[in-house]
């Protein structure tokens, strides 16, 4: 089932039309409010699920872990790093579960264009670009590699 | 400009009266607009199911007291526009808030208490500017870089659709308010000040008139909802999961 806004809760920021790689989710043009446009065309990624900061798209969750005819509502807690679930079975049974979902601060990340460009002798490095700084870790040195004489 | 009443001016050609009957009319027009959105809408409806389903799935019921806090709380969170999160969109809706709400009352006291006075206290009249100003300011910013539909939908900054009807009645509205001031004061030609007047009242008109159309009913709605979300998270019916216990940012 595809996103569905509760116009109640949404404040109209446009977060999910920003994230949704589908372009589906819009904006209303007569309440300026998101939407989305082509629901068949949703394959329910939850991505605007998850970065809605008024917890306003509902979404039916998958259904290998919800079956028809229930209703999934999501609360997100970036500030603590988690996103909860809330399931609500037809037969009236709730469940809720919270998912970690990062370690660092919500926008702590740099993208890679706020790196410094690496230069030309970088390519005969084994480390991919930004590597080991962007991960945080200290890369261990390594033995000198000893050839037989 | 900043002692001048712009009101006083008019009752060359119109009697005080016909201005206090044109703002009483124009307040009826409000509460007639937003009556028609409530029956469209079926707002009614909708908040009076929500109550009931919320009353019915409650897990403890509130008293007085305690809804009476919630009530106060959604004041407080409304004054300081706390249902945006993002600080641009916050500032701009609180300068058109609060300026709207100095220029509506400094209008009101212009024109009932000082209806053909040339001269008024300054304090009235700058306030009358400044609640103008606010509103131009922050109709602006808002209508040309924080418009959704123009920062992420990718829209025309001069993209006109129903949803601004709003927000341009209300811009027009006030800077043709300035202007026809500025007219007045500092030009002194009676056909811009004739010009800009007409203007005025036609912008002034349909922010009031276009309210079943327009969006002018969400400062009524908005604080409705927010207090009824108030009161399922407080009574337990909210369908949001309940907030974590743990945080698990570790690392900064």
């Amino acid at each position: 089932m595809p996103t569905y806004t509760d116009m109640t809760r949404c404040d109209g920021c446009g977060e999910c039309v920003d994230i949704c790689p589908s372009d589906i989710m819009h904006i209303d043009p007569i309440y300026r409010r998101s939407y989305n446009i082509e629901p068949n065309m949703c394959w329910e990624c939850y991505s605007c699920v998850k970065a809605c900061p008024q917890n306003a798209i509902d979404v039916r969750g998958y259904a290998d872990f919800a079956p028809l005819g229930h209703k999934v509502r999501v609360l997100r807690e970036p500030e603590k790093g988690v996103i909860s679930w809330k399931i609500r079975y037809r037969d009236g049974r709730l469940k809720e579960f919270a998912f970690p979902i990062r370690t660092t601060p919500w926008g702590s990340i740099k993208p890679p264009q706020d790196y410094e460009k690496p230069d030309m002798s970088a390519i005969g490095s084994q480390m991919l670009a930004h590597e080991p700084e962007a991960l945080h870790v200290e890369f261990p040195v390594l033995p000198a590699y000893k050839t037989r004489a | 400009m900043f002692t001048n009443n712009p009101f006083a001016a008019v009752t060359d050609f119109f009697s005080p009266l016909a201005m206090q009957i044109y703002i009483v009319l124009m307040v009826l027009a409000v509460v007639i607009g937003t009556l028609l959105d409530v029956y469209h809408k079926g707002s009614a409806k909708f908040f009076a199911q929500r109550k009931a389903k919320s009353r019915a799935a409650a897990e403890r019921p509130l008293s007085g007291g305690e809804t009476f806090s919630l009530a106060l709380e959604t004041v407080a969170e409304a004054g300081v526009s706390g249902e945006f999160c993002k600080w641009p969109r916050r500032l701009s809706h609180l300068l058109m808030m609060y300026g709207f709400f100095i220029y509506i009352t400094t209008t009101v006291v212009l024109v009932f208490c000082y209806p053909s006075a040339a001269s008024v206290p300054a304090i009235l009249s700058g306030l009358w500017t400044l609640g103008a100003s606010m509103i131009l300011a922050g109709g602006l910013w808002f209508f040309f870089l924080l418009r959704v539909n123009v920062a992420f939908d990718g829209d025309s900054p001069f993209h006109l659709g129903r949803a601004d009807l709003f927000v341009v009645s209300l811009i027009a509205s006030v800077a043709f308010a300035l202007l026809w001031n500025y007219a007045q004061t500092a030009y002194a030609n009676p056909a811009a000040t004739w010009i800009t007047f007409g203007l005025y009242i036609f912008f002034t008109t349909l922010l009031f008139v276009g309210v079943p159309w327009s969006k002018f009913a969400h400062m009524f709605f908005k604080p409705a909802v927010a207090f009824q979300r108030r009161v399922e998270e407080a009574n337990g019916s909210s369908d949001l999961p309940s907030p974590s216990a743990e945080n698990y940012i570790v690392r900064s």
